[in-house]
Formats: C-alpha cells, structure tokens, sequence
C-alpha cells in the first residue's frame, strides 16, 4: 500500500486522464500445507476508459489470479490478497466487504471466463440468466429486464435473439455460449470487462467472430477490458498495451507495437522466438529450422526468489540478476521493463544480444 | 491489509516429527477408529486369558448385578455377561474380517470381468441387480435354514448378499478408469489385456475398495448380531453378541445388563470401524484430500 | 490410381489410408436402438512416406484426432482400409493386431493424463520394450536410459512419478515411450496444445530432431496453424470428417484453393504488429453437426462463395495441380475430372 508513487507503471502515458482502474504492488498468496504460493508478487498497472489492456503469460505466472484479485474472488479458505491497492473508480477494493464487493462484481466491473458452460447455469434459460443479473443489479422488473435481455442478445449478434432467449445453456454452440457470456457482462453496462482466456476452449474461426465482437462492443460502449490470454497472437489482434507477467512479477509493459517490435525483457524476446511464426508468401523457407527455446522451466513459488525470477532461464543473467530483484524501468515512451541487463542504464546495453 | 496467519514452516530438524503429528491431527478419525479396534483385536485374541469360562452355569449367580466379582453382571442361568461379550468379540471380529474378505475378492474379480470384458458384463449384472433386490437378512436366513448352522454358513450366507455391492462399485472404478487416456497408451504400445488389467486398472481400484471393505465388515458384523438375535445365526453353543442379546431380552426390564453391554460393545465396534472408513476415504480420495 | 497426395507411389510408403471411414452410433431409449450415426471420418484417403511429416488440421469435431486413433486401432474402423507397411491391418483381430503395433505408436494430447500415475517414469518408458520382449534386466535398463537421454531428460530421473515432472517433460516422457520399439510411423495427436508456448518450442524442435534422424514418418494432428506450417511436410485440411483439401506445405500456404482453408488462414491470430488491417474472411456460423452433415458440399452453409449446385453436389477431391488436391466445386483447375477415389 505505500508503493503508490515508487512504482513507475503505467508506463509514463501520454494522457493524463484518471485510470478507471489501478492496481499497484498487488501481492496474492495461497497457504497450502506445503508452504506458501506467491501468485502474485508485486504487480502494478492502471486501465484507462475504454482501453485494451492484456495480460499474457504461460499457466501460473499469476495473470489469472490477478483478475481474480481485483474481483476479490479469491477463495478465503485457501488464499488472500496480502499486500497492494486496488484502486476502482475512486475506491479502495481491499477495503470493502463482500457485500460492497457483490454490488459491483458483475455490475461495475464483469468477467468472462474461458469455458463459458461452467459459468452458465444449466437449469435456466439464457434469457433468464441476462435478466437475472439486470433484475439484481439494475433493479429492473421481470418484464423490463427480459426484454433487455433479448435486447443484448442481439447486441452480441446472436440471430433470432428472442427465441434463442428461450433456450438453455446445452442447445447453444461454444461460440455462442461465449456471446452470452459477454452479453450477462455486458448488460449492466460495466466500466471495466475482465476477460480470462476468453476465447481458448474455442476454434480459430469461432475465436475471430469473438474477438471482433469484442472489439467493437468495446468501441461502441466505451467499457475498458483487461483481457487474460496466453497467445500473441490475441495480443496483436486485440490489445492496445500489454503487460507481461512471469512467475508472479510483470516483467514487461509497452504499447503491442513497441512489444512486438522492440520487445526488451529476454523472457518475451524468448516468448515472442518461440512462437512459430507463418511465413510469408514468396520468403519461404525450404527446409524446417528449429524454433528458438526458452531452456529449463518456470520456477517454483513456494521459495522466495530473491533475484529476477526469468534469471535460472536467462541466457544474459549475471551475478545480480539471481541476488536483486530487478524494478520495472522505463525504457522510452509507454515501455518499461523489469531486466538489470536490458536497462537503458545498464553498461552492457549496446551488447545485448538480439535486437 | 490482512497480515499472514499461517505459522512459519517447522525448521528441518523438528519436521519429521512435526510430519506424523500433522498427519495424527488431521486424520483424528482414522487415529480413534484404529485405536478402539487394536483394544478390541487384543481382548479377542487373550480372551482365554481375559475371562473365565462363558458357557460355565452357576445356578447361585443367577441375574446378578455388575459387581467387583462379575463386571457385566450375570445371565439367567449364572453365566458371565463380561466372559461372554469378551468371547463374543472373537465371532464378531472373525466374522466381520471373513466376510469383507471374501466379498472383496470375490468382489473384485467379478467387477474386474465385468468392467473390462463389456461381452459379459450385461448378464452379470442384471444378475448382480436380481440379487441386490433380495432383502440380505431374508437371505441369508433362507441360505441358514437349508443347511447345519455354523459358523461358517453364518459367513458364507452374509458374504453372499455382500459380493453385488462390491461389484457394482469396482466396474464403476474399472469403467471410468478404462476411459483415462494411458490405458489408451498402455494398449496402443502393445500392452497385453491381462497386464492392463493388474498392471493399469488393479491398483486405481484399491483405495475405493479397502474404504468399500470397512463399510462390509461393518455391515457383517451387524447382520450376523441380527442373525443370531433372530436364532437363525452362530450356534447358541457358541457365545457372540447377538444371541446373548437375544437370551436376555426376556430378562429386559429386571436385568438390562444382559443386553446393554453387549449392545454397546456392537455399536462402539461398528463406530470404530466406520470411523476408520470414513477417515480412509477421507484420505484417499484425491478430490477431497486436495482441498486440503 | 494412387491415393490423393501421393506424389509418386514407391516402396518407402509407411503407411496408405484409403476411404476410411468411422461411424459412432448414437444410441437412444430402455434397450439402446441405434438412432442415427455420428459420421467422425467419412472417407479419408492420404498416405505418409519415411521421414515425411503429414499434417492433419481443422476444427474440433472435423474428425482429424478419430483419423489418428482409427490407424492406431483404438477405435474399429467402419469401413476402409489402413495399410501398414504393406499389410492392411483395418480387419486384423485385437490379438493380430500387436506385433503391428511395434511399427507405429502414439503420442497423446494430455501429457498428465496420458501417463500412468501409479508407475514410475522408468517403468512407463520400459513398458513397449517388454511388451514386445525386446529387452530384459541390465539392457532394458540400459535402453531406457539411452530413451531419457535422447529425449532430453536426466536419465536419473527413471525413477521418479510423472507428477514430480512438469508438462514439457511428461510430453518427453511420452515421447520416450512410443520411440521405444523403434517405429517407423509416429501418429501425433496434438500434442503440443496442453503445452505452454515455450515448451511447445522445445517439444516441437524435438519432434522435429528425431524425425530427421530416425526418418520417421508422421501422422501430425493439430489445430494450431502455425505449427502446421513449420513442422508439416504436406498438409491435409479436414472438414466434418472429410479431406477438403491437401497439398504441399508450400502450395497450401501460399496458394489455399479451398474457401474452407482460405478462412482458417484468415482467422489465425498472428503475433505481428498489424499496421494495415488486415483482410479477413470472418466465416459466420457455427460447425454443423456431424450426425447431421448438410447435403452436397458440406461447407456450403459457411461458404462465403456459395453457389446454389453446392446444396446438390458433392464436390469430390480433385487433384487441380501436382499433389495439390481440392474438394470444391468452384476449383475445376487444370486436371478436372481426374477425380480421387
């Protein structure tokens, strides 16, 4: 809580606008008979009004449990938000009870999980399901919630809204299923949309309906998301800033483009390597290269990592990348990364390897 | 913000202690269940020793009261409450460790066929079906009437209506664990049928079973006390909780010793036992035990 | 008339699938009558030379991972047949069936649940070779060390559970496992998508490794484009349990004949910075059910180039360049009418 001014995150902006939503020095940890897990150890960011903002990482670097974080949705046997603010719209979440935080969970802030069967209930129709949320949130009469219902199922571009409000969760498709979700997100019309892997348990073709549906909601209602994802490839579809998490910590935040371009943390120059990338026409290779490899694995969380947590991985580690924890430093506009070695005051810059 | 409860991890050098502890508290059932079934286990094996001579008449002792000299007090016809219930735990014990035994094995291999060979398995179990729709005391009592009561019927006729439950639950392990994908490895690497089965499937079947077999000993122990109170179980020659309740509910409202101690040990028994089942379960069931 | 995709037909052909076709009965009501049929793979035709990587892509629900567990006669074919190194074995018995199985094994999707939890990594790896009697005592274990190692894990680590492995080395393990025997066919079902994306790097250089050094041919199923691309010799798009089209990866990649292939090129999120927006086919709909398939070309109802014969015609695969095949009534091409069985 008093790391509100040392954390440079945010990644100096150009506007100057209050965030909607900030987040700094979020520390999460699960107690389980083994030890303690440091899920997230120290994550800071700030959401503007109608911004996309991704969180990407491989499974248990913590970008799941953050949003959970937020929603204050950590189950209280097992884990709690031990340290940090959460700052939504000019209040503390930390400090509110649960239910404050009911009233806005699903109303002011939405989420939308990856498998849209387990959020929805199978016993109700879909119709029901959008209208429930109006009715709690909004205090809306049955009749003016059903018809608003069928209202955002058509928003989300699901043809013959009003019989398909009729129907339940098992007739409807995955993709369609999906759009429903985001419809219950989206009905009490929410300033912040938390989406985790929205689009993961679904084809390529169902994901690009999805994520252009998104989008545009997105433009048309003004709501900000953070969306959760592991594939770059959503992140260059979708996001406009990007925060790269790895075990816990963000090693990495900059516009998509400086991201993708000029990326500057070995863990997403590894990350960004080993994607197979498809070629273009005409440059094509003739025979099969290997993909760049991030060697060894993800550390564990139970231990205390004193230094920078890619470091055992880290082809450029030195002495003190495994005894300082690096901060996050600014590396030009909107870009800043958590590496000793890549830092702009850092002597061995001009030779990092890569470009 | 809230500040960590949790006790710091125990240094290394008190762990190993610490780690039997932690199991001990958290697994208090199974800890009280096998503790009162050691005690029992112990007077079943030194009853000669513990108490004097159950079946031995003694016309001056008759309905006595416990006293210093007979601990339960004494029958209508003098004999010792407190040898007879010792020497009851004996038939009790034999009977509850046979028949979980036997239903098990019997169990397992018909549940094994069945959820692995699906060619025979609809007979088997419309036949298992049939059997579990038939009473288990009727039938046993009707197994005890055809033949000489002995103890070893006593067994054979509780196993019998035991073996359809076992069944049911090992083709369900059987079944779904058929469905995990390493069987599909095993059999796509050429594994052969008999090693899937005692090599993949067998040990998966464990846990469910030995919690299963507690739940059988249990029920045994009281459908043969329910045999013999109805005098179609153990021989009466043969002193065990169930006929000494059955003799002294005639003497009920001037002696309820005769009854109380023996129903006591049957529900402490039947108690423990559970007890120890459902910390098993407990214990083995990943989904629970996850949840730490 | 050799199968389609088969450049020429020669003796290093591993293994040829012609019409293959898989069925699921859907059983309903008290004495389970057989209502309908679920038609996985209806009709598949490809063969995979040694050394030669044959990808197998599309939706889930097209079918490619019944292909692969079909060949691996983990389901009984409905009809077709599944040559082996000369020797059909669509019809063999679960008894004859073993000692073909030497000559291919599988690697699963799952990596957790694909690996016997109750054995050790050493045993699950020495597994095969006993099957088959290739190894005993002191040798087995030699060999089994020999597998850890050129898999690239600790041979110490033999005795260790598959839990106490992370994802990428239980993929490794899995791997292990089916190069045990020495096969000469590797049917892959998708296993790289339970991986994270750094592993899936270090598990794909490998397949890639072992491929070049043992020749091995591949069966590679996957959804995942991009790997398609950079591990696939030639590749096959599936469609509701169909071939739609299948060509080399260069002619598929650069030159998608099918509308079909065209929109799943199209919708692959690419980790680029997109400074123009990009052009893209967004295909409406939903998968029709494949116990249901529509009527002629069955892409129809997702087609944006729809025609109404489309509805009618049943577009077989025709071979419209050098081993570039295409099932579409809207690419004649240059050899029209030299339609595949």
């Amino acid at each position: 809580m008093a790391a509100l001014d040392k954390t440079p995150s945010g990644a100096a902006r150009a506007d100057n606008t209050e965030p909607i939503l900030s987040v700094r020095d979020l520390r999460t940890q699960f107690f389980t008979s083994d030890g303690v897990v440091r899920a997230v150890d120290g994550v800071s960011f700030d959401l503007h009004r109608s911004e996309t903002l991704c969180i990407v990482g491989e499974s248990g670097c913590g970008k799941s449990v953050t949003a959970l974080s937020i929603l204050g949705l950590i189950p209280r046997e097992i884990g709690r938000v031990v340290g940090g603010s959460i700052r939504f719209d000019g209040m503390e979440l930390t400090k509110l009870d649960e239910g404050e935080m009911r009233r806005i969970r699903g109303n002011r802030i939405s989420m939308i999980f990856q498998e849209p069967m387990s959020s929805l209930n199978p016993v109700y129709t879909v119709g029901f399901q959008i209208a429930e949320t109006l009715r709690i949130h909004q205090g809306l009469s049955n009749k003016a919630a059903a018809e608003r219902a069928i209202e955002m199922l058509a928003l989300v571009r699901i043809a013959d809204a009003r019989r398909r409000a009729g129907e339940y969760p098992h007739q409807l498709s995955g993709g369609m299923r999906q759009r429903v979700m985001i419809a219950i997100a989206l009905a009490c019309n929410p300033q912040v949309l938390i989406a985790d892997e929205p689009t993961t348990a679904l084809d390529v073709t169902i994901q690009a309906q999805i994520l252009e549906l998104m989008v545009e909601l997105k433009e048309r209602l003004g709501t900000a998301i953070v969306l959760i994802t592991h594939d770059l490839g959503v992140v260059a579809e979708v996001a406009e800033r990007v925060i790269v998490m790895y075990a816990g910590r963000t090693a990495e935040e900059a516009t998509v483009s400086e991201l993708l371009d000029n990326p500057q943390h070995p863990y997403t120059r590894g990350l960004i390597g080993s994607i197979p990338r498809r070629s273009t026409p005409g440059a094509r290779k003739t025979t099969r290269t290997r993909l760049q490899e991030i060697r060894g694995i993800v550390p564990s969380l139970r231990e205390e990592i004193p230094g920078c947590a890619f470091a055992p991985r880290c082809s450029i580690a030195t002495e003190r990348c495994t005894s300082q924890r690096p901060p996050l430093e600014t590396h030009g506009p909107r870009h800043s990364a958590a590496c000793w070695e890549t830092a702009p005051s850092s002597a061995l810059t001009a030779t990092s390897p890569r470009s | 913000m809230a500040i960590v409860a949790e006790p710091l991890p125990a240094p290394a050098s008190t762990r190993q202690q610490s780690g039997t502890m932690r199991w001990v508290r958290r697994h208090k059932t199974i800890v009280v269940g096998l503790v009162i079934l050691a005690a029992l286990f112990i007077v079943a094996v030194a009853a000669p020793w513990l108490a004097g001579d159950p079946l031995q008449f003694e016309p001056t002792n008759r309905l006595k009261k416990p006293s210093g000299e007979f601990w339960f007090g004494t029958d209508q016809f003098g004999r010792d409450v407190y040898s007879r219930v010792v020497h009851g735990a004996r038939i009790s014990l034999i009977v509850g460790l046979c028949v979980a035994a036997l239903a098990t094995f019997l169990g397992l291999v018909i549940g094994v066929l069945c959820g692995y060979y699906r060619r025979i398995d609809g007979i088997v179990m419309r036949f298992m079906d049939g059997m579990m729709s038939i009473p288990a005391i009727l039938l046993a009592i009707a197994l005890i009437t055809l033949m000489k009561a002995s103890l070893f019927i006593v067994i054979v006729a509780i196993t019998i209506p035991e073996i359809p439950r076992v069944v049911r639950l090992v083709r369900s392990v059987v079944l779904s664990v058929r469905a995990r994908p390493f069987i599909d490895a095993a059999i796509a690497s050429g594994t052969r049928n008999s090693v899937i089965m005692i090599r993949h499937i067998l040990p998966n079947t464990a846990a469910p079973l030995i919690v299963q077999a507690t739940y059988v000993c249990a029920s045994a122990i009281l459908t043969e006390a329910g045999l013999s109170f109805l005098g179609a179980g153990t021989p009466p020659e043969i002193p065990s909780w169930g006929n000494v309740i059955s003799l002294g509910r005639t003497f009920f409202q001037i002696a309820p010793w005769i009854i109380f101690f023996p129903g006591l040990c049957l529900a402490i028994t039947v108690l423990a036992i559970n007890l120890v089942g459902d910390g098993l379960r407990d214990m083995l069931d990943p989904r629970i035990a996850r949840r730490m | 008339m050799s199968a389609p995709g088969t450049p020429s037909p020669s003796a290093d052909v591993v293994l040829e699938v012609k019409d293959l076709k898989k069925h699921f009965p859907i059983r309903k009501g008290l004495f389970s009558s057989v209502v309908g049929h679920v038609q996985a793979v209806d009709g598949v035709s490809f063969s995979i030379r040694r050394g030669e990587a044959l990808c197998l892509v599309g939706e889930s629900g097209c079918g490619k991972s019944t292909v692969a567990r079909t060949i691996a006669r983990l389901e009984e074919p409905t009809a077709g047949s599944i040559v082996l190194n000369g020797t059909d074995i669509s019809a063999l018995g679960e008894g004859e069936i073993r000692p073909y199985r030497r000559q291919m094994q599988m690697i699963f999707q799952d990596p957790y649940s694909s690996l016997n939890p109750r054995l050790t990594a050493g045993e699950i790896v020495s597994e095969p070779l006993t099957n088959f009697g290739l190894a005993m005592g002191s040798d087995l274990q030699a060999r089994v060390a020999s597998l850890f190692e050129r898999v690239g894990l600790r041979a110490d680590a033999m005795a260790k559970y598959p839990h106490e492995f992370s994802g990428g080395q239980r993929q490794r393990l899995g791997i292990a496992r089916a190069l045990a025997v020495s096969p000469q066919l590797i049917l892959a079902d998708e296993p790289l998508s339970a991986l994270d994306v750094s592993v899936q790097a270090q598990v794909l250089n490998l397949l890639i490794d072992l491929q070049d050094e043992l020749q091995l041919g591949y069966l590679f199923v996957s959804h995942d484009l991009a790997v398609v691309e950079h591990i696939g010799h030639r590749i096959a798009v599936m469609y509701l349990g169909r071939i739609v089209e299948i060509a080399d990866n260069a002619s598929l990649f650069d030159t998608p004949l099918h509308p079909y292939t065209e929109a799943l090129l199209a919708a692959a999120p690419v980790p680029e910075v997109q400074r123009t927006k990009r052009e893209r086919i967004i295909l409406t709909g939903d998968v029709p059910s494949p116990s249901a398939p529509p009527s002629g070309c069955r892409f129809h109802t997702r087609c944006p180039y729809v025609r109404p014969e489309c509805s009618r015609i049943d577009p077989p695969l025709v071979e419209v360049a050098p081993g570039h095949h295409v099932a579409c009534l809207l690419r004649p091409g240059p050899s029209a009418g030299h339609a595949a069985p």
